[in-house]
């Protein structure tokens, strides 16, 4: 299983996760930080698991390029 | 000669009750993350605007709202959230970097002021910015007789802003200059991907290089590895000439420097600018404001573009070249406030009679003081260690949330 969490309130909106990601990620237009589509929160940590192995490679890219590094991924 | 309003950084409560205790007219500031310190772990919140408000509002001390990234589609609708509670709190104006922040705080009433990354170098790019904004930053490359025929013609032409009053002109006064062009910088961003340009520097600028011919492997000597990191700029032994230059506002820089850092540069410079207006500014005092700016924070001191000196003085090294650091001691535990005695929780090493030392919180700001006598576990004595419950007599009040540490010397590398 993958498993992506995101730490979204630190998010500082730079967009560099939805261009290495788009499936899984996109831009709040409310308060301009990331969304990890399809998540759960919990306690500000967004989580998806997913039995989709194709999605780890990009979301490993957006782990990479977020400047912040409020983005894991793990397999599971 | 008009007395020029002196600028304070705050990136905390602890720097914005600094910068109002020591005689700042008035503050800058971000919210979330669009203003270039996003990274930085403590960043104002919305819900702090009427308490920041009301306690500028106290002191007759204006706000500014840093709205200076570069900004995505995405963003839009939370800079217009900003903006809209940036008017409802009252703040003063917003600093703006890009078209869109500048258009819809000119739409709502909100005084605008053009941010430095913008890069004013000429008249004619003031004229095209005045019809939005009453206060401009100049770029940071210009010398003061640059700075000087724009402030002039300002006046001969009588070239006014949107509130119908003539352009002011803001500079840097003090603080981290480093190798952007006015603070566009794209060099974190190929390095760690992290932008500038968002608030997100990684400051790897500040690190010592080589450089190397790839062809022949020949590496250049160099007398200075830091070959990217200028020293701070430091006006205070030429304030005067940038007062008569004609500008209205001098910023300090340091949304990121500790609470005493903004405590000493602010008083340093209100003394300064007082003096200047008081005709008694003079070499002996300016050694002293010196001597005090070099026990916080700095890389060295050098006078930036100002002079129109040859460029470039750089660093000698990554980190700050204070002549003065804080240990963490403990921290507050009661206030007494009919004898005004401050008791503290000793956390870590001790504390002696004779000590220098600083106390920090969010609605104490930063004060320092000498420690002349002091009761440990209800004893007069000289010393206080870990675990100790200590008292000291204090001008001022202290809370729960203080931080108690000792000044001591900084070994300072040459």
């Amino acid at each position: 299983m993958v498993v992506i969490t995101l730490q979204r309130n630190k998010c500082i909106g730079c967009n560099y996760c939805v261009e290495m990601a788009p499936k899984q990620f996109q831009m709040s237009k409310k308060d301009g930080k990331s969304v990890l589509l399809n998540s759960t929160n919990k306690k500000g940590f967004f989580t998806l698991k997913s039995n989709q192995y194709n999605i780890l490679e990009a979301s490993e890219n957006a782990s990479k390029a977020c400047p912040v590094k409020i983005i894991s991924v793990k397999l599971v | 000669m008009q007395k020029i309003e002196l600028m304070a950084p705050a990136g905390n409560f602890e720097s914005l009750q600094a910068a109002l205790d020591n005689g700042a007219d008035s503050i800058y500031f971000g919210v979330e993350q669009l203003n270039m310190r996003a990274r930085a772990s403590i960043n104002f919140t919305l819900d702090d605007l009427s308490e920041i408000v009301k306690r500028c509002n106290s002191k007759n001390v204006r706000t500014y709202l840093t709205l200076n990234t570069i900004i995505y589609d995405h963003d839009l609708s939370i800079v217009k959230t900003l903006i809209n509670k940036a008017k409802e709190a009252n703040i003063t104006a917003v600093i703006a970097m890009d078209q869109a922040v500048i258009a819809m705080a000119r739409e709502v009433g909100m005084e605008v002021h053009i941010s430095t990354q913008i890069n004013i170098t000429n008249i004619e790019t003031v004229k095209f910015y005045a019809l939005f904004a009453d206060t401009m930053v100049l770029s940071r490359e210009l010398s003061l007789r640059q700075v000087k025929k724009i402030t002039e013609q300002i006046e001969k032409e009588q070239i006014k802003g949107p509130s119908g009053k003539l352009i002011e002109i803001e500079i840097f006064g003090h603080g981290a200059l480093c190798m952007a062009v006015s603070g566009k910088c794209y060099m974190s961003l190929h390095s760690h991907n992290s932008s500038a340009n968002r608030g997100a520097c990684k400051q790897n600028c500040r690190k010592k290089y080589t450089v190397i011919d790839q062809e022949t492997g020949f590496e250049m000597e160099l007398d200075n590895e830091y070959i990217m990191s200028p020293k701070d700029l430091c006006t205070i032994d030429f304030l005067d000439e940038i007062v008569n230059a004609g500008i209205k506002v001098l910023k300090i820089e340091g949304r990121g420097r500790a609470p005493e850092y903004v405590a000493k540069v602010i008083k340093c410079y209100r003394e300064a600018i007082d003096s200047i207006q008081d005709g008694i500014y003079n070499k002996e005092e300016v050694i002293s404001w010196m001597e005090t700016l070099e026990t916080v924070y700095n890389r060295g001191f050098w006078s930036g573009y100002y002079l129109g000196q040859k460029l470039g003085e750089w660093s000698k090294g990554s980190g700050s070249h204070a002549t003065q650091k804080k240990v963490y001691i403990g921290k507050g535990n009661h206030f007494f406030p009919k004898a005004n005695i401050g008791e503290f929780k000793i956390e870590a090493y001790n504390i002696n009679v004779g000590d220098a030392i600083l106390i920090t919180g969010p609605t104490t700001g930063a004060k320092e003081l000498l420690v002349e006598e002091m009761m440990v576990n209800d004893k007069k004595l000289n010393e206080g260690k870990k675990g100790d419950l200590v008292t000291i007599k204090l001008p001022f009040r202290i809370r729960q949330s203080d931080k108690l540490y000792k000044i001591v010397e900084n070994k300072v590398e040459a």
